[in-house]
């Protein structure tokens, strides 16, 4: 394991060095955050609830949402199909290095940066509005919590390495990954949270993995589910986890017996 | 009549290329709609607990919504070349366009015409209408009027500061980022500028003028902006437009090529 610990290390390092790449992409998420904070603010302003959400709740749910997007969202997976599409997957298949791994690392050091960074812009944001956070009552939410980003972060991760991995069979996987992301953002609960959709809509999102991602750990943190949901919640998500990281070792099995390593 | 042949053949010669790619073209088109789709029925399902936003209803919200999308797409559509133009310097295509007989700007905006955006704003168009008839006046052309000649003066003010974004290219060979600060600051317009606390609202007002951009056209519908916000939004374009104008001719003016 040890070597993929040096693999976070430096693509740690490279995301640091492009400064510019990366202050545009918190600034990207910056924006977003502070429109929904006064979206949200708007419609809470002669209310004490909404859609089930007091103020403080709302709130928390807005600057998670921004932390979450930092951690889950962040990916490095979109430079599988060019590894691909130009050769260059050659080099790694000639490593000795299990390349799914490699990547999950390489994915890991864009998630920590991003998540550092979201947390000092929610604080920053957080102290300068005044804003109450409704922290979790109970220990053991804190790890619920910890435990469903977890997962949350493993299931993005085969979701988009699978999408990666379309590389193999075409050269323009550019536009379904920008389909794809975008649907997911969305039913993820990372614009806003799920509940304020009608509950046949809910009921049917709640069968994809999408909401595992944002929307499912944001309300553990929120203490808004009771055992029972949370048990679901979690056997839902391990599923999910199964069955996609399944699927990805198969898309990747069957992409390397078809791999052609043109352009290398 | 010479510029617009033009613009044709630029526009030809761009969607040849998108129809090169069909699978990711269609991917890239079927996101934009996804997209527009799903904050209507955010929109919607927001409406369906609580009557107002801001004091607007949902088909007046809606109206905002729509409107930031036609000035943001039209800009796209339009300015798209200047999203490249860093590629243009570094490659001395840029060199290239300015022995050109033609006014180097021109080129350069209208280098890339991006035909997804043509086809996402033609639903754009017709949610917007329906949203117009559905409103408790109905469809009323004096308020149509402002509100289509306020959208133009938005993309004035979007021309200006993609010339201005272009300029600092031209400037550093660098800075190719810019336009994705313009686009993220635009996304504060999805919303009416009324969600907004005053601090904020005059620095979207005056300083990043997205309120003016897009807030403004919907409000002259809804019969909320006076003539003087009028007349201030037009004197910003005209302002703005000449101030980039005059940037553009001094980046120009300093630049001593690159690559080619």
């Amino acid at each position: 394991m040890r070597k993929y610990w040096f693999v976070f290390s430096i693509y740690w390092q490279e995301g640091l060095s492009q400064r510019a790449s990366f202050f545009m992409e918190r600034f990207r998420a910056l924006v977003v955050l502070v429109s929904f904070y006064y979206f949200w603010s708007a419609l809470l302003k002669d209310r004490t609830s909404f859609a089930g959400y007091n103020y403080s709740q709302m709130i928390t749910y807005v600057l998670g949402m921004n932390i979450l997007r930092g951690l889950v969202f962040a990916s490095r997976t979109y430079e599988i199909a060019g590894e691909i599409n130009h050769g260059r997957l050659s080099g790694y298949l000639l490593k000795p290095v299990n390349f799914c791994l490699y990547t999950f690392f390489r994915d890991l050091s864009e998630k920590s940066i991003n998540l550092v960074s979201a947390i000092i812009e929610v604080s920053g944001l957080a102290l300068l509005f005044h804003l109450k956070i409704q922290w979790p009552h109970q220990a053991t939410s804190w790890l619920l919590f910890l435990l469903a980003i977890t997962g949350a972060t493993v299931l993005y991760f085969f979701l988009s390495f699978i999408v990666g991995c379309w590389g193999f069979w075409t050269a323009e996987s550019g536009g379904p990954r920008f389909l794809l992301e975008l649907i997911l953002e969305f039913t993820a609960g990372a614009f806003f949270p799920l509940d304020v959709l009608p509950r046949a809509f809910q009921d049917i999102l709640k069968l994809f993995p999408s909401p595992y991602l944002v929307f499912f750990p944001l309300h553990v943190f929120l203490e808004k589910l009771n055992t029972a949901q949370i048990i679901n919640g979690f056997l839902m998500e391990g599923f999910w986890i199964l069955a996609l990281g399944g699927l990805a070792w198969l898309v990747w099995d069957k992409g390397v017996s078809a791999y052609g390593a043109e352009g290398s | 009549m010479r510029y617009m042949r033009i613009w044709g053949r630029l526009a030809t010669m761009s969607f040849a290329i998108q129809t090169g790619h069909p699978l990711s073209s269609f991917g890239y088109l079927l996101g934009k709609l996804v997209r527009l789709s799903f904050f209507l029925l955010f929109l919607a399902a927001i409406f369906k607990h609580t009557s107002a936003l801001a004091g607007y209803s949902l088909e007046e919200a809606a109206l905002f919504f729509l409107t930031f999308n036609i000035v943001d797409i039209l800009a796209q559509l339009f300015f798209r070349g200047i999203y490249g133009i860093r590629g243009l310097i570094r490659e001395g295509d840029f060199d290239y366009f300015l022995i050109q007989p033609l006014n180097v700007l021109y080129r350069v905006s209208f280098n890339t015409v991006d035909f997804l955006d043509v086809l996402t704003i033609l639903p754009v168009f017709m949610i917007t209408f329906y949203i117009l008839k559905r409103m408790p006046g109905g469809l009323a052309w004096k308020p149509l009027l402002w509100y289509t000649l306020l959208m133009v003066n938005g993309l004035l003010i979007a021309f200006a500061i993609h010339i201005v974004v272009a300029s600092l290219a031209v400037l550093t060979q660098e800075l190719e980022n810019t336009i994705w600060i313009y686009r993220d600051l635009m996304t504060l317009g999805r919303f009416p500028s009324d969600i907004y606390d005053s601090p904020m609202r005059a620095l979207l007002t005056f300083v990043i003028p997205v309120a003016v951009m897009v807030s403004f056209p919907a409000k002259a519908y809804l019969g909320r902006l006076t003539g003087a916000w009028i007349g201030q939004a037009v004197v910003m374009a005209g302002v703005s437009l000449a101030l980039s104008l005059k940037f553009w001719q001094f980046a120009t003016r300093r630049y001593t090529s690159v690559s080619s």
